[in-house]
């Protein structure tokens, strides 16, 4: 077993009070693709966004790449090294559009011709609140894959399916499956967690099934 | 007409004239920024902040106006940690209000001055614009500018989503500080220049137009200038023929021509804007496609 490209190591995460991540332990190794599943409310979200620095963590480390993150430049860098497609796809309070988000992810060549592959070229020009949820979530994904191009180590996927009908949910799982990045993906849809090295599912902020 | 041709000559009305220009170039930028944030609020917060840095500045013997803008600085760096919050801009701009006037009144009666004078001293007419007030309108409009052009895509993230700013690598802390701190002391300056009404003319309205027009942060701001620009020069003039205070002309045609906006159909604002209708995005390009397609 090489060493985890990403660790959790007791991870606790809260809001307020109430506790949404629980000393959770997880290794991920490089390259793999490891699919996070559970109810809702169990916590997914919010380890994911724990990861990126989004949601402060009330215990417990989280390293990428051998790495954790202390300072505003290793968060910095952290998400650099992980590209990231949200669960909350706003429309956003101002307006953007589908290129200036491309645009965002690392490589935009790139971030184009994923956009191609996904269906939503041409749509370059529109704001991004003009869009369908499918065609949102499909360009958010382009961005991420853009990222990965540009040398982002991991992609992290809060339920990137979600918004899409069942050939859109198989492409992306194949898009996903053959990325040479490691994967932590969260997901209700069975093809993705089929397109996974392996399954954790979470219940009441505790990491049940690895 | 040789009435208007004749107050045209007068210096006052000159520099009144620059003044709107240059002020029409540059702040409705600040206008963008202040909605995009919405933190619509922040004028009245300011306005107070002001009033309590120059009650600082009677007190303790220091240019008034200075510790004013000084004091909008300060307190616009000092509201920047709290935009981490999900509802942390807006309501903060009310906290900073309701503490600032509550402290000035302190200060200025502790230091034996009517409160009344000191609002005074916060209070401009465009048409008391003096050359020094030019400089300053001058700076801040540039000061703008650079803030615009040189990050405008960070810009553009940032107030689209903060977090999403800050997954694409963008210093999101740094720059929304520097932001609220421009806004903040454009607001103190502008209030002293131009009086406390007519900043919203300045700012908000054309923002608050191009909001309704451009379909990105680039093509708002240009379209808040270009409304900036139309509304003063047509309440400058309007207000001179009608010998009108020119404060209230100029709100209310910036006010109309906002109004206007609202009442374009969306498919009559496709045709005015052409980047709406062109499809110039998602062109596939061969580096990327080697790596996406098998």
């Amino acid at each position: 077993m090489t060493a985890a490209a990403i660790r959790f190591d007791s991870v606790t995460c809260r809001y307020g009070r109430r506790t949404a991540v629980d000393r959770v332990d997880l290794d991920i190794a490089a390259g793999e693709h490891v699919a996070l599943t559970g109810a809702n409310g169990s916590g997914k979200t919010t380890l994911l966004r724990a990861a990126l620095g989004l949601h402060p963590t009330a215990g417990g480390t989280i390293s990428v790449g051998g790495t954790p993150a202390d300072s505003r430049s290793e968060w910095t860098r952290r998400r650099r090294d992980v590209a990231w497609v949200p669960q909350r796809l706003t429309p956003g309070r101002f307006p953007l559009l589908v290129d200036e988000l491309l645009d965002s992810g690392g490589d935009p060549a790139a971030a184009r011709a994923a956009a191609n592959q996904l269906g939503v070229a041409g749509l370059g020009s529109r704001p991004l609140h003009t869009l369908s949820g499918g065609q949102l979530q499909r360009v958010f994904l382009a961005r991420a894959l853009g990222a990965v191009a540009a040398g982002a180590r991991a992609l992290f996927a809060d339920e990137p399916t979600a918004a899409l009908d069942f050939d859109g949910q198989e492409q992306v799982a194949t898009l996903l499956a053959r990325l040479p990045v490691t994967v932590v993906v969260v997901s209700h849809d069975r093809a993705m967690s089929r397109a996974c090295d392996r399954v954790a599912e979470m219940a009441a902020g505790k990491l049940r099934v690895v | 007409m040789d009435g208007f041709l004749d107050l045209l000559t007068l210096p006052a009305v000159q520099r009144s004239a620059i003044g709107l220009l240059i002020a029409a170039v540059g702040l409705p930028i600040v206008g963008v920024f202040i909605i995009g944030l919405d933190i619509i609020a922040v004028r009245f917060a300011m306005m107070h902040v002001a009033l309590l840095g120059i009650a600082v500045g009677l007190l303790t013997g220091l240019d008034p106006m200075l510790c004013g803008l000084a004091a909008c600085a300060l307190a616009g760096a000092g509201v920047a940690p709290l935009a981490r919050r999900p509802t942390g801009l807006p309501g903060a701009m009310g906290l900073l209000m309701t503490f600032a006037i509550a402290a000035a009144l302190l200060v200025l009666s502790v230091s034996g001055v009517n409160a009344t004078g000191a609002f005074e001293l916060l209070w401009g007419s465009i048409l008391a614009t003096r050359d020094i007030d030019l400089y300053v309108l001058g700076a801040l409009a540039l000061v703008v500018h650079v803030l615009f052009w040189r990050w405008r895509r960070q810009l553009a993230l940032l107030l689209f989503d903060r977090e999403l700013a800050l997954c694409s690598g963008v210093a999101a802390g740094p720059l929304l500080l520097a932001l609220l701190v421009v806004i903040a002391v454009a607001i103190g300056a502008s209030i002293r220049l131009t009086g406390a009404l007519l900043v919203d003319a300045l700012t908000i309205l054309p923002a608050l137009g191009a909001r309704n027009l451009g379909r990105s942060l680039r093509s708002m701001v240009a379209w808040a200038i270009a409304l900036g620009i139309t509304g003063n020069s047509i309440g400058f003039v309007v207000a001179l023929l009608l010998d009108q205070p020119p404060g209230p002309v100029l709100v209310l045609v910036a006010g109309t021509l906002t109004l206007l906006t609202y009442l374009i159909p969306e498919g009559a604002r496709d045709a005015i804007d052409p980047g709406r209708r062109a499809g110039r995005g998602g062109d596939p390009v061969s580096a990327g496609q080697r790596m996406w397609q098998h």
